[in-house]
């Protein structure tokens, strides 16, 4: 089998499976990262994004390949205690019903947010257009991610 | 409805504290067993340093349980909130019925909690009072502290041990509602800090050591059972463990889950299927049938007058056929289960809403006996009705013990997900109304044709109470109609049926709502005005099993229309519409859409919502109630599953166009304020979305639309 590098939440890692793997599943099988959520694994439910290198990428569609000598962020990793800005607002809007959808909702208002610090809510509507949220969060999400803006770095 | 005896007992032994345990029985009556047990139980341990754990009796789905129940408790007890620990109970002797479903997990404990929470203070109080000796009424509690009249303080944890010897007080006072510190205050998800940091385990978060993961391949027809197979290509995948024949299928056993999904591919192409007796059903041949049954024979469920009559001497006839599909559940977290066959019994894991049932159903499964079972009960990435079945959970332990070893978690994906549903099923609906000859509603006659999801729960079984069951939302019509029939005439089908969130009342309520708003414009009324004075000056009004009051209703109506401004002047393509309804006569609702119709494309700007469910224990946790409510009732105006040669046509969130952010319209709640009991708020907003929608839909266009899903098409 063969080997690959990450970087995951900034720790260097070194996996053995196939190239092909998809990212969600060495995060949550291999690497024990089980904050990043299974919904579809057909790239239409938002439920596994995380950061690759800054970006929101959906890791049910990400290859081991694709994210080998690359930085992977998780949920896990945005802060050691839950004080990242986006996580703050979550808290302070009530936002989670379930749960389940909410660490890939909050990894793309994370990625939004640092790449537009004021967004619209156009920018929003787009940010959160992969995302299913069978609870219906959505008018927290929408004021969690308003209450977070220019917070984000 | 339900009898309930409710007993405390103490439990307590030196040293780890006061350990009060709650019992409650309850017996609910036939045809009501399948939906909602009402049966809670909770558990309450003070430790000495002064942490208390809550034990909360029925499943987090998002509901808010873990925050709502440990509420009621802390606020009798006066403890500080900042130090509660929240654990989910075991099925087991303490905990005999812990379903959780039919919006009742706050009403069924409400009471129990808060007499558990007094009595334990009230121990606390004279434990403390005799060691100072001073008289009770000169202490008080305040956030875990019993504080005496000369400044004596003790922390709950110092007088654990000397309050668990003393008698458990049978009916102690409690607290009236101006004293309320936490009850009726907006309290943030318990859950909240674990969820955001991705910590909270769910099911499919469940890691053992030594744990492996299986896929089971499954006839895409339910029902249906592998013929042949060549498990070689499958064995030969990296990763994949074994191929082991299981009662749902094969499964295929690896050391990842990817792994597992991989191989059960391979083993996909070599398969063939005996597709079992469902395998020619299809949604249109069912509708066909439906049709049918609208005229044919059919199970009463209500009947007041003679509405035959009523109709023939009309002065005016209206009739309508009403459609509403098959639905899926659709939890973001597919279906999963975690077992660990061990030496003398067994261990699982995994989010039910039945867990009694689960732990009885697996254990027999494994020929063990239920108190070998230890069912632990993980975090629900949504339920919505879904996880009160027992075929994943079954299936779990059906694979430990074929496959043996060490601990096995089965994941469903998204595909199992849709095709092996328990679904909510189609229904037609026949309405008919007579209008007498001052324009007045004489006759009210709601025929529903479909299959009975209550005998498909019962195992095939047809119940007294079948009727009844599918007509919920159609039987209660709460508007006071001379001549009045509602029925049901079962159609079979073949497919495992379940409940869903809102259950029946969701197309009933639908089908109904709407024809009203038919009824109003043909009668030439305002439909705000028209449900007024149907709703008339009834008092009390007894529905079958249930019983509702109507000027409550009444209430609730006119605030959402007030709030909405109903009867002000839209700009051109803009319309109002309403829906109410008195949910189990429970929980009052009713919701005003505001909608826009242009080019053919519907945009629901707004939905106004007025709630009356009694008391509210925790106002943040209704809002997000009615929030997700309404986006469940809004998704099922656009998504269906439909069926042909036997099997699903929908496989994933790609054909079933669940409501999205940028789809989510604002959500305005209003509680109306009473002093009653608290009801549920899980389901009662549901129904009201699609006929609030569908009515301002009409008024924006002149466009009655009777069939969900809505095609864009129809609009143009
Ligand atoms: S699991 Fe990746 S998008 Fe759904
Ligand atoms: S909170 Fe349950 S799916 Fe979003």
């Amino acid at each position: 089998m063969p080997s690959f590098q990450l970087t995951v939440n900034g720790r260097v890692r070194t996996v053995d499976a196939d190239a092909d793997t998809p990212l969600l599943w060495i995060l949550r099988d291999t690497l024990g990262l089980t904050g990043t959520k299974f919904g579809c694994g057909q790239g239409v439910c938002g439920s596994c994004t995380v950061h690759l290198d800054g970006q929101a990428v959906k890791s049910c569609q990400t290859s081991l390949k694709e994210a080998a000598g690359h930085a992977v962020m998780t949920v896990e990793g945005l802060s050691k205690d839950g004080s990242h800005p986006v996580q703050r607002a979550w808290l302070a809007e009530d936002v989670a019903q379930c749960g389940y959808c909410q660490p890939g909702m909050i990894m793309s208002a994370a990625a939004l947010l640092r790449h537009k610090p004021h967004p619209s809510d156009r920018d929003i509507d787009e940010a959160f257009a992969d995302h299913v949220c069978r609870c219906g969060t959505y008018p927290r999400i929408r004021k969690a991610v308003k209450r977070a803006a220019g917070g984000v770095k | 409805m339900t009898s309930r005896r409710d007993f405390l007992k103490v439990t307590g032994a030196a040293g780890t504290g006061l350990v009060l345990g709650l019992h409650l029985e309850a017996k609910p009556t036939p045809g009501e067993a399948a939906r909602a047990e009402f049966k809670p139980n909770a558990f309450l341990a003070l430790r000495p340093d002064g942490t208390v754990r809550i034990t909360v009796s029925k499943t987090e789905m998002g509901q808010g349980v873990r925050t709502a129940l440990p509420m009621a408790l802390a606020e009798e007890l006066d403890l500080d909130w900042s130090r509660i620990e929240v654990v989910n109970a075991l099925p087991g002797p303490d905990f005999k019925s812990m379903q959780t479903g039919g919006s009742t997990s706050v009403s069924s404990t409400w009471n129990p909690l808060r007499k558990a929470g007094a009595a334990a203070r009230q121990m606390l109080v004279a434990a403390a009072a005799a060691q100072w000796k001073v008289s009770l009424d000169q202490c008080r509690t305040e956030k875990g502290f019993v504080l005496g009249p000369s400044g004596q303080k003790l922390g709950y944890g110092d007088l654990a041990e000397a309050a668990a010897k003393l008698p458990v007080p049978k009916d102690p006072p409690l607290k009236k509602a101006s004293e309320y510190r936490l009850l009726g205050g907006r309290m943030p998800r318990f859950d909240g800090p674990a969820i955001v940091t991705g910590k909270a385990i769910f099911g499919i978060d469940v890691r053992r050591p030594g744990q492996r993961f299986a896929a089971v391949l499954r006839c895409p027809v339910p029902g249906g059972q592998p013929k042949a197979w060549d498990d070689n290509k499958a064995k030969a995948t990296p990763g994949v463990k074994a191929v082991v024949k299981v009662p749902t299928g094969l499964a295929v056993v690896a050391d990842s889950t990817w792994a597992a999904f991989k191989g059960r591919e391979a083993l996909a192409a070599s398969t063939t299927w005996d597709e079992g007796p469902g395998k020619d059903f299809s949604s249109v041949a069912l509708e066909a049938k439906m049709r049918a049954a609208l005229t044919g024979p059919a199970d009463e469920a209500r009947k007041e007058g003679d509405v035959d009559k009523a109709l023939a001497v009309a002065a005016r006839l209206i009739e309508a056929e009403y459609s509403f599909p098959y639905q899926a559940h659709a939890t973001v977290e597919p279906m999963n289960a975690t077992v660990h066959l061990q030496t003398d019994g067994a261990e699982m894991w995994t989010g039910s809403q039945s867990p009694n049932k689960a732990q009885t159903t697996a254990a027999a499964a494994l020929g063990l006996k239920p108190d070998q079972m230890k069912l632990n009960v993980a975090l629900i990435g949504g339920g919505f009705g879904r996880r009160l079945g027992t075929d994943f959970s079954t299936e779990a332990a059906e694979l430990a013990k074929a496959a043996g070893g060490g601990p096995v978690q089965i994941v469903w994906d998204r595909e199992d997900d849709f095709r092996h549903d328990l679904f909510h099923p189609a229904t037609l609906h026949r309405m008919r109304a007579g209008l007498d000859a001052s324009g007045g509603l004489s006759a009210w006659a709601h025929r529903i044709a479909g299959p009975s999801i209550l005998r498909s729960w019962l195992g095939g079984q047809k119940s007294p109470g079948q009727a009844s069951a599918e007509a919920n939302g159609a039987l209660d019509i709460p508007y006071a109609i001379p001549a009045l029939q509602v029925d049901f005439a079962e159609v079979e089908a073949p497919t495992p049926l379940g409940w869903w969130r809102g259950i029946e009342i969701v197309p009933n309520v639908f089908a109904r709502e709407c024809f009203l708003d038919e009824v109003a414009h043909a009668s030439g009324k305002d439909p705000l005005q028209l449900r007024l004075d149907l709703l008339g000056h009834q008092g009390i009004v007894k529905f079958g099993r249930d019983e509702a009051d109507i000027r409550r209703l009444k209430k609730v109506l006119q605030v959402a229309a007030e709030k909405a401004g109903w009867g002000r002047k839209l700009a051109a393509g803009r319309g109002l519409g309403l829906a109410c309804h008195a949910y189990d006569g429970r929980t009052y609702a009713a919701e005003v859409a505001e909608v826009s119709v242009q080019k053919g494309q519907l945009r629901v700007h707004k939905i106004t919502c007025a709630v009356d469910c009694g008391f509210v224990v925790n106002p943040s946790g209704l809002e997000a109630q009615v929030e997700g409510g309404i986006a469940f009732g809004l998704s099922a105006l656009f998504t269906q599953i439909t069926w042909d040669r036997g099997r699903t046509v929908q496989t994933g969130f790609q054909d079933f166009p669940l409501v999205r952010l940028a789809d989510m319209p604002v959500i305005e709640t209003h509680i109306v304020p009473s002093a009653e009991a608290p009801s549920g708020m899980g389901e009662p907003p549901v129904p009201l979305a699609i006929p609030a929608v569908l009515n301002a839909v009409f008024a924006a266009t002149g466009k009655r639309i009777r069939r969900v899903p809505l095609v864009s098409d129809s609009l143009k």
